[in-house]
């Protein structure tokens, strides 16, 4: 008898304690830099496995959907969800576990995703267990934080099933580029002459655009050695450019190097160094723009998903021109025919020239965050304060991409050509995102901010 | 007792091929190390950090010092002077009974820190005294100094003279080596320089005309004892490079072509080849390393050059840093890629491997390469090599020192250092950042290695306790420290005092002290000793491993139970001098003496068995990088041809040939005319079917009209299986040699093999049909199949079935029971026996003939009665032993077919053993690129070290895999077909040392005619160069064995895949990558 009643009363003190607990930790955990964390998360094990552009683009791109995914079951009125508008993937349906909180869901599902991609679980592992210590510290109910991961866990298998058919494992095994003589054709460059990355990266599925191919940009100029034919002037400009470069220039150059994997060569020593791809770089400034837009929690997922498909869909589209020109690096050609010493300022990645990937996938980029977050959006660029560069400041996203784009130029690795042809190809592809992308529904784009 | 253990043990491995068990080693060489406090010698090269010179700063850093070994005082006994990096030489004087005092102060040797790198000693003045030779890394940061050359006051002082002698050189010098070039008596000087800049890109091979004013390597000519009275740089008219593209760290002179001048070879690290400086005798060198040697090492790093199987011939051996650890194996950097390698192939290089280099040279002055065959191709970061018989048993044995501080190549650390933020490679942060990226570097230690030679090209590494602890171990020198016959060894270490090794044999022994007229030097002569009906050459250099010098003595390792009938000196004046009878038991010397020296002559003759001439015919094999598909494979299956038929087409009664094309080529008809002339004869159908790949064909009287037609076999892994290119043809024979094409719907596979015969005895030649592969999915097994030629009126496919990747087939009654059985050979099968059991049936029967460890990488097939029973014995030609799968019964190589990834394409997995571990063939990198799964499994090369069998490398056990093959014989072999089944004997070495693609057996004299040598091996294989083709015959029943070779000498890297009688004592070669070649026996 009594022993019941004071079990009664445990019963409703526990009760009343959660329900305190309740009302604090639904507010914290809609802190947007909880989405902030699990994307650095993401950026810092994609530099440390060593991911190439076009694929670190795709590491970024399923867990950003999965996490947008999950969001919107819980915003379906203001968002809309990108089944229907992405190529191959079907609806979620919405818990029926009420304990579900889709944040948490959210958060766990874009690392249950990333996870599948990278490399060192183990790393990702530490973090999210970190993460469910910070969560329960916030006072989120372990029935709730059970129900979320469970259901973050089928939304991140939904989407690893949705990845699966993207082409990307059969693509592991298709041919190599193999080396062709002529003299116009992309060849290894030094220092460790790489194999191309990713010849067929063109047949990996896109997400908005209708095929690889749809916005072919023009073709290059034709290979002329010829003192005075355009392609020579092109030659010669990044020559003379790489001999007598300014210091800004060069600041600019080594900013926007983006280069995920450069080896340095000491005798019998050599060793890399690792730093963000050109897409990392863009996932930078996003989580800059969504900061200093105050965005919430969803219009941040919001932003990482409509920026990832952007770059996804760029990188596709660049690489089905660069592997299909073949265009020869300039290296190759200055230190043949002009100066066998001759170095570039920056490494010469490894794979086709035309058109410029920086060019492409930062215009692509600008035009979605753009259309975000609006016209001359200043703001200053800390992306690569880690990596010992300097920040960068930009009256807008179109100016970054530019100074982007054109920075390759500098750096001695392009054309002229495949940078102005290169900022026209993501110039359509972004214009094809943000019109054929339709995620937030609720009106005009200011509420987005909120 | 031991010994004779082993060597009952070898015999009958020999005779009984129960290669299976292991034989432990049981040999030792009786080194002992002795202790600084029994010798004196405290000397250690140590090392410490600077911020301008470390292994950032200095690419060479822990390159160690050398060690050289000289009289100095004439007294009798060799000193030993020790060069130091960043502390003072020493020079240490032999006090005999191994106490030696440190002189090095009192004797006028500088004890500043400047860096010495090589030493060596010279009689430079021809006073009779030795004088030393120091090189200097003297132009680099902050390190300033000269190369020294220490003049001997012949009172145990010397006088530093290369100011006043023009040989004070400021640069980056690794060692000199002394060469008398113009025989003038006076020995002159050729330094060794090493650039020290990053290899960034390769640039091509003209740039070796560039000039490097610290780093280009320097000829000097002696003219101490002439007018200028010192040396003269002759760089410029000599013919010696002295370009920026030049990693000299290893010089050796010798005579290399034997013509009694002395020549210099060369190491090289990196993409620079190695260099021959073959000497015209006109004071002029000529760089002619292509024209000996198909493949050397890539990182040379040291050299020496001695008569490695007692044929008179020296061979040269190099060092290079492939380690003998499999898990160091699976997480340091190796071979360049295939890709790489073709970049470097581009730009004018010549092949390098990145392992030791044996180089044996053959009588027409090429070298055979051999570390594989003779396990002797991985010592790990190698620096010394002395080639020098330290057991006194005729045969030159194998000492290696190796070590390195601190391991950059380790992937690990290469792929994890990006940690590091260069970011902050600022002036003040500088150091910090450089020692922790030094600190991430591995440190490992090492035991030095010594083989021991056992004969007949077999080396075993001795028991390692004897080698004493691991070590960094760089220069290195052997001498007769204590006058006992035998040799000592001294080696200069790293951070540790130097190791004296005494060698504690009793008995044996033979050194000779040569003593010339005054003014004449004696490096360069060479001795014959002659016993027992044997010959053992020795020539006498003394610079030689790793910026080291040895003994200035000849040591010959007479057996104590030997005696030395004569011994012949050829001077270096090329006068031979000899001496009968020689008293062994103490040191003898030998003096020049005029009246009893005559002019020798130089045997020039190159001694041939037979003639070459050549068809004009010149095989195209069309580029397809089979691998740049399928990662995963071990070699290309896209270059199978050419085909060669030789047969009377035109019925002139003279044997025509037919040559098949290769891709975009077509095949050839060449017509027999007078005098033994061919003339090729224009065939329209051959050349419209030029897109068909021809890789075997065979002659067949298919329509029963009385002339010969042809049946040719298509290949080529480059299309898929079943398109009309890989469709096999028939051209018939309108029985003047004109052909047109029949078209039936023949085979589309890659096809492999063509055998003609009736089989079923009914008056129509039938056919068998082989297939190599199917393309784009290595390791799984094609149809083959049996025609029928239905009496002329049609064929008919009588047997279609999936027998191996089969490359060479015959129709043979091997049981002698009337019919014609079909016997086919392949890759990852056994010599395969078809039993003809009549009505068109087939029977298997090889497990039950005893061919169950026949599994190979066959590539031919013939037969004749070796032994002489009445029964017809197997002869197969296969990969060989000088490879790096060296599988047996029980270590077979294993071949894992699944798709592991499940994206439907066939993932070929193999683990070989090396070293007694069971390893992946493939990279990590390569099997994370074709299965991006194994990366997230091994995250790091360490854990991936680890990896020892298939399961722990997928996770999915093997009895769920799609296949398993295995390889258990690579060796060329004999079957001998016995009552009790087949009985395998191997080939002689001589026939083992490269790849055999074909055999042509004389059923009459029993000769078996060999040709070989393949390069379509990933590069992780190596290429197959050292067949130059031959004849072996003479088979002796009760030895098994073939007494008697001859080499055809084929040119050097000719790739030759066919071999078939012309006519009498007249065979025709078609190969790969050369001309058609017609061998006629003298």
């Amino acid at each position: 008898m009594n022993r019941s009643y004071f079990f009664k009363l445990m019963l409703l003190s526990l009760t009343l304690a959660s329900c305190a607990q309740d009302q604090s930790y639904k507010e914290k955990i809609k802190d947007p830099e909880l989405v902030q964390a699990n994307v650095k998360n993401l950026t810092d094990i994609i530099v440390y496995d060593i991911f190439s552009p076009p694929v670190a683009s795709r590491v970024y791109l399923y867990p950003a959907i999965a996490a947008y995914q999950t969001m919107q079951l819980a915003n379906e009125e203001s968002y809309a969800s990108l089944s229907g508008q992405v190529k191959g993937l079907e609806p979620l349906t919405k818990s029926t576990n009420e304990n579900v909180n889709y944040n948490i869901a959210s958060l766990h599902a874009f690392n249950q995703v990333g996870k599948a991609f990278i490399f060192s679980e183990d790393r990702m592992n530490a973090f999210q267990e970190n993460l469910d210590q910070q969560l329960k510290d916030k006072g989120v109910p372990r029935s709730v934080l059970k129900a979320s991961k469970k259901f973050g866990a089928e939304v991140a298998a939904h989407i690893l099933a949705w990845a699966k058919g993207d082409l990307y494992n059969q693509t592991r095994t298709f041919p190599k580029y193999t080396i062709q003589e002529e003299e116009h054709y992309w060849k290894p460059t030094p220092p460790d002459y790489m194999d191309g990355i990713e010849p067929h990266w063109n047949q990996i599925r896109t997400m908005a655009l209708d095929s690889s191919n749809q916005f072919p940009p023009k073709p290059p100029l034709a290979f002329d050695l010829t003192e005075g034919s355009p392609f020579q002037i092109q030659l010669k400009e990044v020559y003379e450019i790489g001999k007598n470069i300014t210091d800004e220039q060069l600041e600019i150059a080594k900013f926007w190097d983006c280069n995920p994997y450069v080896t340095h060569h000491r005798g019998h020593a050599m060793f890399a160094t690792k730093k963000i791809t050109p897409g990392g770089h863009w996932i930078g400034i996003t989580s800059i723009a969504t900061r200093k837009a105050k965005s919430d929690f969803q219009a941040t997922t919001n932003a990482y998903a409509n920026v990832t498909i952007a770059l996804f869909d760029a990188f596709i589209s660049c690489w089905d021109e660069k592997w299909n020109t073949l265009v020869v690096r300039p290296e190759t050609l200055i230190n043949k025919h002009y100066d066998e010493e001759w170095l570039p300022i920056l490494q010469t990645p490894p794979f086709p020239e035309y058109t410029s990937g920086h060019s492409v996938i930062s215009r692509a980029a600008a035009i979605t965050l753009t259309d975000l977050f609006g016209d001359n959006f200043a703001f200053d660029d800390t992306t690569e304060i880690e990596y010992g560069l300097p920040v960068r400041s930009y009256g807008s996203f179109i100016e970054a991409s530019e100074e982007a784009a054109v920075s390759r130029l500098y750096g001695g690795i392009h054309y002229m050509m495949a940078i102005e042809e290169g900022v026209a190809q993501g110039q359509e592809v972004g214009e094809h995102i943000v019109q054929r992308i339709q995620t937030f529904t609720g009106g005009d784009k200011e509420l987005a901010l909120n | 007792m031991k010994i004779k253990k082993l060597i009952v043990c070898l015999a009958v491995l020999m005779f009984l091929n129960c290669s299976e068990e292991e034989v432990l080693s049981t040999h030792s060489i009786p080194l002992v190390a002795m202790t600084s406090e029994e010798t004196g010698i405290s000397f250690s090269n140590q090392l410490v950090y600077q911020s301008d010179i470390n292994i950032l700063e200095y690419l060479y850093y822990y390159n160690g010092g050398g060690v050289a070994v000289g009289d100095i005082n004439n007294d009798g006994l060799e000193d030993i002077y020790f060069t130091s990096n960043q502390g003072s030489d020493k020079l240490y004087l032999n006090q005999g009974d191994f106490k030696f005092k440190d002189i090095t102060a009192v004797a006028g040797i500088y004890t500043d820190n400047s860096w010495s790198s090589g030493v060596t000693m010279e009689d430079v003045n021809n006073d009779g005294f030795l004088d030393i030779f120091v090189s200097k890394v003297g132009r680099h940061n902050s390190l300033l100094a000269h190369n020294l050359l220490y003049i001997n006051n012949q009172d145990q002082t010397f006088t530093e003279s290369t100011e006043a002698l023009g040989l004070a050189f400021s640069g980056l010098s690794t060692q000199a080596a002394f060469i008398d070039y113009d025989r003038d008596g006076d020995q002159d000087m050729f330094l060794l320089n090493h650039s020290v800049h990053s290899v960034r890109s390769y640039g091509t091979t003209e740039k070796r005309r560039d000039e490097a004013p610290l780093s280009g390597d320097r000829f000097y000519e002696n003219k101490i004892n002439e007018e200028e009275g010192r040396f003269v740089d002759v760089t410029q008219t000599s013919g010696v490079y002295s370009s920026p593209l030049g990693y000299g760290l290893a010089v050796r002179v010798a005579d290399i072509n034997n013509d009694g001048w002395s020549d210099i070879y060369v190491g090289n690290d990196f993409h620079e080849n190695d260099f021959i400086y073959i000497n015209n005798g006109d004071k002029t060198f000529s760089e002619s390393i292509k024209e000996h040697i198909a493949n050397t090492s890539r990182f040379t790093m040291g050299v020496d050059v001695a008569d490695l199987n007692n044929d008179g011939l020296q061979d040269i051996f190099t060092t290079d840093m492939m380690p003998n650890k499999a898990d160091i194996l699976l997480k340091s950097g190796g071979e360049d890629t295939d890709k790489v390698d073709r970049i470097k192939k581009d730009f004018g290089f010549e092949p390098q491997l990145a392992r030791n280099n044996f180089q044996l040279q053959n009588k027409n002055v090429t070298f055979s390469e051999i570390a594989l065959m003779t396990n002797t191709y991985a010592t790990d970061w190698s620096w010394s090599v002395l080639l020098a018989d330290f057991d006194n048993d005729w045969k030159t044995d194998i000492f290696v020192s190796n070590g390195i501080v601190k391991r950059p190549n380790d992937l690990d650390y290469i792929n994890y250092i990006g940690g590091v933020k260069f970011s902050s490679y600022a002036l003040n942060e500088r150091d910090k950042i450089r020692k922790e990226i030094i600190d991430e570097m591995p440190t490992l230690k090492i035991p030095n290695v010594l083989f021991k030679n056992l004969g007949d090209l077999s080396f075993e590494s001795v028991d390692k306790a004897s080698l004493g602890a691991p070590t960094f171990s760089t220069g290195a020198a052997y001498a007769d420290l204590d006058n006992d016959g035998d040799l000592d060894l001294v080696i200069n270490n790293i951070n540790q005092e130097a190791s004296v090794y005494k060698n504690t044999l009793d008995k044996g022994g033979l050194v000779i002290q040569l003593n010339n007229t005054s003014n004449y030097t004696t490096k360069g002569s060479r001795i014959i000793a002659y016993s027992e009906g044997k010959q053992f050459l020795q020539e006498l250099q003394t610079t030689k491993g790793f910026q080291s010098a040895s003994t200035q003595r000849v040591h010959f390792g007479v057996p104590s139970d030997s005696t030395v009938d004569s011994l012949e000196v050829v001077w270096p004046n090329q006068k031979k001098q000899t001496i009968l009878a020689p008293d062994t038991k103490e040191i003898l010397t030998i003096t020049y003496s005029e009246a009893q020296t005559k002019t020798s002559s130089i045997n020039t003759e190159k001694i041939t068995d037979f003639e070459l001439a050549v068809l004009p015919f010149e095989y195209e094999e069309s580029v397809y990088l089979d691998y740049e598909r399928e990662r995963l494979i071990p070699e290309k299956l896209s270059s199978e041809g050419p085909a060669l038929v030789v047969e009377d087409f035109n019925g002139d009664g003279q044997n025509d040939i037919f040559i098949g094309g290769s891709r975009y080529q077509a095949g050839e008809l060449w017509i027999a005319k007078k005098k033994g002339a061919y003339e090729r004869v224009d065939v329209f159908a051959f050349r419209s079917d030029r897109n068909f790949e021809d890789v075997d064909a065979a002659s067949i009287d298919i329509d029963s009209d009385g002339d010969r037609d042809l049946y040719v076999v298509s290949g080529g892994n480059d299309f898929e299986q079943g398109d009309k290119n890989l469709m096999d043809r028939i051209y018939l024979n309108d029985g003047n040699g004109g052909f047109t094409r029949r078209v039936v719907d023949l085979p589309r596979t890659n096809g492999g093999t063509v055998s003609v015969a009736d089989f079923d005895q009914d008056g129509y030649e039938d056919l068998f049909v082989g297939s190599r592969s199917i393309p784009g999915a290595y390791g799984l097994d094609p149809d083959s199949y049996i025609i029928r030629n239905n009496q002329g009126k049609g064929l008919q496919q009588v047997l279609t079935f999936p027998l191996g990747m089969i490359t060479d087939s015959a129709w043979q009654d091997i049981d002698a029971d009337g019919l014609l059985d079909l016997i086919i050979v392949g890759d990852w099968m056994p010599i395969t026996i078809l039993k003809n059991i009549g009505n068109n049936q087939f029977k298997n029967i090889s497990k039950d003939q005893g061919l169950g460890s026949s599994f190979g990488l066959w590539n031919a097939v013939d037969f004749a009665d070796f032994d002489g029973d009445g029964r017809l014995d197997i002869i197969a030609g296969n990969v060989g032993e000088n490879f790096k799968w060296k599988p047996t019964v029980s270590k077979p190589v294993w071949l894992y077919l699944d798709d592991f990834d499940e994206n439907e394409q066939l993932d070929p997995i193999i683990f070989y053993n090396f070293f007694d571990t069971y390893v992946p063939f493939a990279s990590l990198n390569k099997l994370s690129e074709q299965l991006p799964f194994i990366k997230k499994r091994f995250q790091k090369y360490t854990a991936f070290a680890e990896v020892n069998t298939v399961e722990q490398l997928t996770g999915k056990n093997p009895k769920e895999y799609l296949q398993t093959k295995y390889i258990n014989e690579l060796r060329s072999m004999v079957y001998l077909n016995t009552p009790d089944g087949f009985k395998g004997i191997p080939l002689p070495k001589v026939a083992q040392q490269s790849s055999i693609e074909d055999i042509l057996v004389d059923p009459e004299k029993k000769t078996v005619s060999y040709v070989g040598n393949y390069f379509d091996f990933v590069i992780e294989l190596g290429p197959l160069g050292a067949n130059p083709g031959g004849m072996l015959s003479d088979f002796n029943s009760e030895t098994l064995y073939f007494e008697s070779h001859k080499s055809f000498n084929l040119p050097k890297s000719v790739s030759s895949r066919a071999v078939e009688f012309l006519k009498n004592n007249q065979f025709v070669i078609a190969t790969q990558n050369s001309f058609v070649f017609l061998v006629t026996s003298k």
